[in-house]
């Protein structure tokens, strides 16, 4: 493959106030691997395994990882493709360790963790493998959890276009009260967003930024 | 596609402020996630560009930034307003240790903000563990906690610095190596005006008792270790309360229940805690070694080098350093100085020793009363002293009101912020607790803990603003009743010596007796549960038995009140003296006179331990109101003030103050 392989990307930076930075990935196929020039890597580690190293897919509901260089889950070599599932420890080459969850019942979203001292690039304190939506709150089973906000936020998708809404239990009323300031404009409960959006609202706040393919 | 989107215009400049109130102040893990300045992608400061907030700091806001070249930082902002002193961070801007967070340098933005380079550190901090652990975490992860960030520590101490910071908020785990933070500005933290509440409250669950003094040796931090010892033993701190001012107050009073620690670690949680800095542990190397090491794990040592010097050490240049050390460790003794005005403390040193001696003295209570009065009386002969001693005392409140004004000390902004206990004139800030969670029941420790041995006094001072105003306005009320009827009573006792009063007397007296009593219960009520300085306090009381006085000598002009002065009840007793001409005109009172009478008075007493909760009886029969009586006698013969009106109006004050402030049956006081 070349450097001029045209692939779709859909990557930006989400930096949650106060919680962390998270890599969100909106393809449905990323590539893991190192960053090295000309390659297309979806995420990018800088470690010490090849430029092509690995292919997490999602498929409907499931995530299935296709080995390209030595891939282990949970200590088990891959020989071409495994599936994966919520709480598999996913090792590339020598040393890169990260964990795959899935922490939220109603979403297909998963979040990959580095547990090596491996850092991607740019750095991150998470990646996130977005489905449809992608859930910050102060609940464990957000995908990004914000022990302290006092509701939860969720991005989805609607076409090509991102949205951003105020949830939680009595979702109709949280939305009707809350405020949302999207880039400077007032919205209540929810608003589209784009991918380099500031979003604010009560005892929260985070932006987004868009990563270049 | 059907999305709608309601988007509101903001009016005019209005924004989205978001109150933070409402949210647990208190609870550290609970902090509010307050709004940020700059947003992501923002470049405040030249060569770096802001990606995120990552808290809130010492000062201002931190964030995470990355620089032109990709190197991850945190940038602290302090702001500008923050009239504070940089020497303290650019002493620790060298340092070198594994355990410390570096800095990398101190900038300035076109705004005149100043920001601080600093380290970025990946991992999360001890709260996060903390809060991942309510039950307490385990042995050996609190022991690399521990040992890592006691030679972080350590080796701040070694060179001259106090933390005074150590909290969760601050220690950082680096890929396994624990980090000590946002030390060097922390030193300021307290004398900072503005920081105001958030910051204190963060930070007072591991306050040193003696930090309300004002004092700020390297033992606030073996204190602080120790609270945090034994949170990530237990998972929780030892000194929980629902205000500033209830921790405070443990901190000061209870003991922490250290039973539920094995040893040694509960021996070096008590030591640690001890009141006394001097019982404390000499050093942190001193506490460390009383704790075992951590078994080690695969995420490497917690902590490294020791309690030594640093590795960075072997290679300073010992002629290019002056000892900088000297300097902080000489700011460091400012600070225990400035912090107590030097008269004061001087007359109270005095006060002490003469009380101390009066009290040994083997006297029985009439013989040091009539020490007392002959004492008064050979001041009052020679007349001279009187204006003297009052323009001494004018004198000195001025100077001390502009002392306040002019020198922001430590101990005055401390108090300010922190709501030190010792500083019980002013009101002390505390999150005010939602609506609807009142108690009913007075001076009862609100919440049950296991150590229920909670101080009397404690229990006290927790009573927040709200519910101290209606226990006053309650006890203004009934005061109000009380000095009516014993007004009434008051007429019926004196009719038989005098005859009955004119009803304009009456009148002046009831007015007289409710305003003082409620001239007692005000100030009383600000310094409940307090033990302040008992010489401030009778300055304040005299100033408001002055304010009596004059509010008396006007109602008393305007009712046109005849106090006729009966001029024979004294001269047998005092040597014949003439008061000023500006004191009586005709036999009657003027101005000066009630200023003077009403003033001595509330000197004389000590009125504040007549509405004291923990007082031994409710009305203390044979002491404190025949006391009250005798000493207005006393007053009223030395200023030739018209009998027996003064003893009437003290007698009910005391009275009145006694029946309606509240009092706690000693059976249900908690123990002490």
């Amino acid at each position: 493959m070349d450097c001029h392989e045209a692939r779709p990307t859909d990557k930006f930076m989400l930096w949650v106030d106060a919680v962390g930075g998270f890599l969100v990935c909106g393809t449905d196929e990323v590539m893991l691997g190192q960053p090295v020039r000309c390659s297309a890597v979806d995420i990018p580690i800088l470690g010490d395994i090849s430029s092509r190293h690995a292919l997490i897919r999602r498929d409907g509901e499931g995530y299935m990882i296709e080995a390209i260089r030595e891939v282990w889950v949970d200590e088990r070599a891959v020989d071409r493709t495994a599936l994966l599932g919520d709480g598999n420890h996913i090792s590339l080459g020598r040393g890169v360790r990260m964990s795959f969850r899935r922490p939220h019942a109603l979403s297909a979203t998963v979040r990959l963790d580095m547990l090596s001292r491996h850092r991607t690039e740019p750095p991150t304190d998470g990646i996130l493998l977005m489905a449809d939506s992608c859930i910050l709150g102060p609940s464990p089973n957000c995908h990004v959890v914000c022990r302290d906000w006092p509701h939860e936020v969720i991005l989805y998708r609607h076409g090509e276009e991102l949205f951003c809404r105020v949830g939680g239990p009595n979702r109709t009323e949280i939305q009707n009260t809350h405020l949302l300031e999207i880039d400077g404009q007032l919205c209540k409960g929810k608003g589209r967003i784009t991918r380099n959006s500031h979003i604010r609202g009560k005892g929260f706040s985070l932006s987004l930024e868009e990563l270049a393919p | 596609m059907h999305e709608q989107v309601t988007t509101v215009e903001p009016n005019g400049n209005e924004s989205l402020e978001f109150s933070v109130d409402e949210l647990d102040e208190l609870a550290p893990s609970k902090r509010p996630t307050a709004r940020f300045v700059h947003s992501g992608g923002s470049r405040p400061l030249d060569g770096y560009t802001v990606k995120r907030g990552v808290g809130h700091g010492g000062f201002g806001e931190i964030y995470y930034a990355v620089s032109d070249a990709g190197k991850e930082v945190a940038l602290k902002l302090i702001r500008r307003n923050l009239d504070i002193e940089l020497r303290g961070i650019r002493h620790c801007l060298n340092l070198k240790h594994p355990n410390l967070l570096s800095l990398y340098d101190i900038r300035q933005d076109d705004q005149g903000d100043t920001w601080v380079v600093m380290e970025y550190v990946s991992g999360g901090c001890l709260a996060d563990v903390l809060a991942s652990h309510p039950d307490g975490m385990p042995i050996d992860e609190t022991l690399r906690w521990f040992h890592g960030t006691a030679a972080g520590i350590a080796c701040l101490h070694d060179r001259g610095i106090v933390h005074r910071d150590v909290k969760p908020g601050n220690l950082f785990c680096d890929e396994g190596v624990i980090k000590v933070g946002d030390y060097g500005l922390s030193k300021f933290v307290s004398c900072s005006h503005r920081s105001g509440q958030t910051e204190s409250v963060g930070t007072v669950h591991y306050m040193a008792p003696e930090v309300a003094n004002g004092r700020y040796g390297k033992e606030i931090d073996i204190y602080a270790l120790g609270i945090l010892l034994y949170e990530m033993l237990t998972g929780h701190v030892p000194f929980e309360g629902e205000s500033v001012g209830e921790i405070l107050m443990k901190h000061l009073t209870a003991k922490a229940d250290v039973s539920i620690l094995d040893q040694p670690y509960r021996n070096v949680v008590a030591k640690a805690l001890e009141k006394d800095p001097a019982n404390r542990f000499d050093s942190v190397a001193q506490m460390a070694a009383a704790l075992p090491q951590p078994r080690s794990t695969d995420s490497g040592p917690g902590f490294v080098g020791g309690m030594g010097p640093s590795p960075g050490e072997g290679f300073r240049n010992p002629g290019a350093d002056p000892a900088p050390e000297d300097f902080v460790e000489a700011e460091t003794v400012e600070v225990h100085a400035v912090d107590e005005e030097p008269i004061e403390r001087a007359v109270r040193d005095g006060c002490r020793k003469l009380q101390a001696a009066w009290d040994d003295a083997d006297l029985s209570t009439p013989a040091k009363f009539a020490i007392l009065v002959v004492g008064a009386i050979v001041l009052i002969s020679n007349a001279w002293l009187m204006p003297l001693a009052v323009m001494l005392l004018v004198t000195y409140g001025l100077y001390r009101i502009v002392r306040i004004l002019v020198l922001p000390s430590p101990s005055s902004s401390n108090s300010g912020t922190n709501g030190s206990a010792t500083d019980a004139g002013r009101p002390q800030p505390m999150p005010s607790r939602p609506p609807g969670h009142r108690k009913t029941q007075p001076y009862v420790a609100r919440k049950a803990t296991p150590a229920s041995n909670e101080k009397a006094q404690v229990a006290m001072v927790v009573r927040s603003p709200r519910d101290r105003l209606a226990e006053l306005i309650g006890s203004m009320l009934a005061g109000t009743v009380v000095a009516i009827a014993m007004c009434v009573v008051m007429v019926l006792v004196s009719s038989f010596y005098n005859g009955t009063p004119q009803p304009e007397q009456c009148a002046w007296m009831v007015l007289m007796s409710i305003l003082g009593t409620w001239a007692v219960m005000i100030p009383s009520k600000f310094w409940e549960g307090t033990r302040g300085e008992p010489m401030l306090r009778r300055f304040i009381m005299m100033v408001v038995g002055l304010g009596l006085g004059a509010i008396g000598f006007l109602t008393a002009d305007l009712l046109m009140v005849d106090l006729p002065y009966v001029a024979h009840s004294s001269r047998e007793l005092l040597p014949d003296y003439q008061l000023p001409p500006s004191f009586y005109a005709d036999g009657r009172p003027l101005m000066m006179a009630y200023l003077a009478c009403f003033g001595t008075l509330f000197l004389l007493l000590r009125w504040w331990k007549q509405a004291n909760p923990m007082r031994r009886t409710r009305l203390s029969m044979f002491w404190a109101l025949p006391v009250t009586i005798l000493a207005a006698t006393v007053v009223a013969t030395v200023w030739h003030f018209p009998q027996p009106w003064l003893p009437m109006v003290a007698g009910t004050i005391a009275v009145a103050v006694q029946l309606a402030t509240p009092w706690v049956h000693p059976r249900l006081r908690p123990r002490a």
